[in-house]
């Protein structure tokens, strides 16, 4: 298309904008691709840090001036993360509540999106933007409430204290309903025009539909549930029940000059959001361009 | 749909199963919105007006009195200078770089997503867990960043340690944690701008700076101003990186009013006090959420 539009141009100015364009874009390429990497540095240089200094042993993590790699390098920072953390427990406990909350929130957002998206009903809107309002209710307004709330409940302590205020949210519902704007209703009405249920409809179109949305959202909550910190800071008092960030911010209160041990704790915290990332990734553009972005 | 209702008998049918399709949905949502979200904000604004302390069987009634209070409390003034030095100083640093960022990162075919996956990789962090890199990072005797000033013949800086220093310091800290995702979402504002405008701009004769400046920022003001909007209202909720880095110091100069009122509900206990900082932190939202309302409602034309 561009080239067409160039091509009707008479000769001289079409070379002219031909060869303005091909070293323009290769002259501002090069200088991106060096500022890029320059920046990436500056990004990646913080973990190089601590994966260098996690192998480290103690003595070494203070030497002047620093090194880059460990003149001997050891695993014990990792062990001794291992035995007085209780790692294998930590990680057990965060994963555990972060795919409950994940699940459910996805799961709930998506049909409630689906609802708010695909119906009409009177009351529709207005139900909506009240779901829609609680989006911006910081949490520090109703946490105190719902720690009181938690307690009457006899729940304090507890991962149900963790995972029901997050059954759905305002956000993902959102997102879910723009996505759903996507769908045809021709394809639904067929659908139900051959019998298929509601929910059938729903689990065998709406949610394959919605996949690149699912996983980017998947992806998000599963990070920050994974990296929640204040509700469980204020819910769970027991160090069995503690959830990773929790136990790593014990630990540096505990631990706080011992560098490597730290740095060994806060790569093990890292590296199972990074796998899921990485797996979903693909899907994360697109996921965002469906949804209008956010 | 309504003249294949009018055609199908069966419509009637449908239009029932749809109906209770929606009430099921709908019925257990706005229960649990009702219960979880607007019961808590209702209850907190009740415990605001009272003098309101955990495990107290009695709670006093205390009027606009804890408002008073704040409105007459230094302390108090400072927490809120402090929220919004962070919130600005992070959202218009972080803004800044990461349209830097994307606009380097657009163009690109090769390598792209090695890029995008590098400044992404702090915000798949746990903010504790960069918080604790961090902290090693600014240690003032034996930290690197101390260490390369040295090497550089500057003298040390007391990043943490200092009430000038340890804002700028959790500033930066929060920068490099969020800054790939604004990225992120300033590239799909990009990429949403049509190719026919930079053609028409080479064809032109134009190049670098002058595209960016007369193109992609007037095409990307929505999204800058969206970004930058929920910037400040995330920047005001900071907890994690004061909590595990300064608790609020030295002397209060990184105490923001979140730090400020888990301390009031759950160090002290004083639940209506903290209740109504939090009141105080939703009009700030609300103000910053009126201001993007307004902004969005604005034909960007240029």
């Amino acid at each position: 298309m561009a080239l067409k539009r160039v091509e009707r141009l008479d000769p001289v100015s079409q070379t002219r904008a031909r060869s303005a364009r091909v070293s323009g874009l290769l002259r501002t390429n090069l200088v991106n691709y060096i500022l890029l990497t320059l920046g990436a540095l500056v990004m990646v240089a913080p973990f190089i840090w601590m994966l260098s200094t996690s192998f480290k042993p103690q003595a070494e993590t203070i030497t002047f001036p620093p090194q880059l790699l460990p003149k001997r390098a050891t695993l014990e920072n990792y062990t001794q993360v291992f035995e007085r953390l209780n790692m294998v427990r930590l990680y057990m406990n965060t994963a555990y509540v972060a795919v409950v909350k994940t699940v459910v929130n996805v799961y709930t957002s998506t049909l409630i999106g689906y609802v708010f998206g695909k119906f009409t009903f009177r009351g529709r809107d207005v139900l909506f933007y009240l779901v829609l309002s609680t989006w911006i209710i910081p949490f520090e307004v109703y946490m105190i409430p719902l720690y009181v709330m938690m307690v009457n409940m006899n729940l304090g302590n507890t991962y149900w204290a963790l995972i029901i205020p997050e059954i759905s949210s305002a956000y993902a519902v959102f997102l879910f309903r723009q996505f759903m704007f996507t769908i045809p209703n021709d394809l639904l009405d067929a659908a139900r025009i051959d019998g298929a249920g509601e929910w059938r409809i729903f689990h065998s179109i709406v949610l394959p539909l919605a996949r690149p949305v699912v996983a980017t959202l998947v992806a998000f909550y599963f990070m920050w549930n994974w990296n929640d910190f204040l509700w469980p800071l204020i819910v769970l008092t027991t160090s069995d029940k503690y959830l990773l960030p929790l136990g790593l911010s014990m630990m540096v209160a505990e631990f706080g000059t011992q560098y490597g041990m730290l740095m060994a704790g806060a790569s093990l915290a890292i590296v199972p959001v990074l796998m899921i990332f990485v797996s979903v990734q693909r899907y994360i553009i697109e996921g965002i361009a469906l949804t209008g972005f956010k | 749909m309504a003249h294949i209702a009018s055609s199908r008998p069966k419509r009637s049918g449908i239009r029932r199963a749809e109906r209770r399709f929606i009430a099921m949905v709908l019925a257990p949502t706005l229960l649990f919105y009702a219960v979880f979200r607007f019961y808590p904000v209702g209850y907190a604004f009740y415990m605001s007006l009272h003098d309101w302390r955990l495990l107290r069987a009695d709670q006093v009634f205390a009027g606009l009195d804890n408002y008073r209070m704040l409105l007459a409390d230094p302390l108090f003034h400072q927490v809120v200078r402090n929220t919004f030095y962070f919130a600005f100083g992070t959202t218009l640093l972080g803004t800044a770089s990461a349209l830097a960022l994307a606009i380097l990162l657009n163009p690109i075919r090769q390598g792209s997503t090695l890029y995008r996956l590098i400044f992404f990789l702090p915000v798949m962090t746990s903010t504790i867990a960069s918080a604790t890199i961090w902290l090693w990072l600014y240690q003032t005797r034996f930290g690197l960043l101390n260490h390369l000033l040295v090497m550089a013949g500057l003298p040390r800086v007391p990043w943490l340690q200092s009430a000038t220093w340890a804002m700028p310091s959790i500033i930066i800290m929060s920068v490099w944690a969020g800054v790939g995702f604004t990225t992120i979402i300033l590239l799909s504002g990009l990429r949403g701008i049509p190719a026919a405008y930079y053609e028409a701009a080479a064809i032109d004769g134009a190049a670098g700076w002058k595209v960016v400046r007369h193109i992609t920022l007037p095409l990307l003001t929505p999204v800058l101003a969206f970004v930058t909007i929920t910037g400040l209202i995330g920047g005001f909720n900071v907890f994690q990186q004061v909590f595990l880095m300064t608790r609020g110091g030295p002397y209060n100069s990184t105490r923001t009013i979140s730090l400020h009122i888990y301390d009031y509900a759950f160090q002290r206990l004083w639940m209506g006090t903290a209740a109504s900082m939090a009141f105080v932190m939703f009009a700030m939202v609300i103000m910053m959420t009126l201001v993007q309302m307004y902004l969005q409602r604005i034909d960007w034309e240029f």
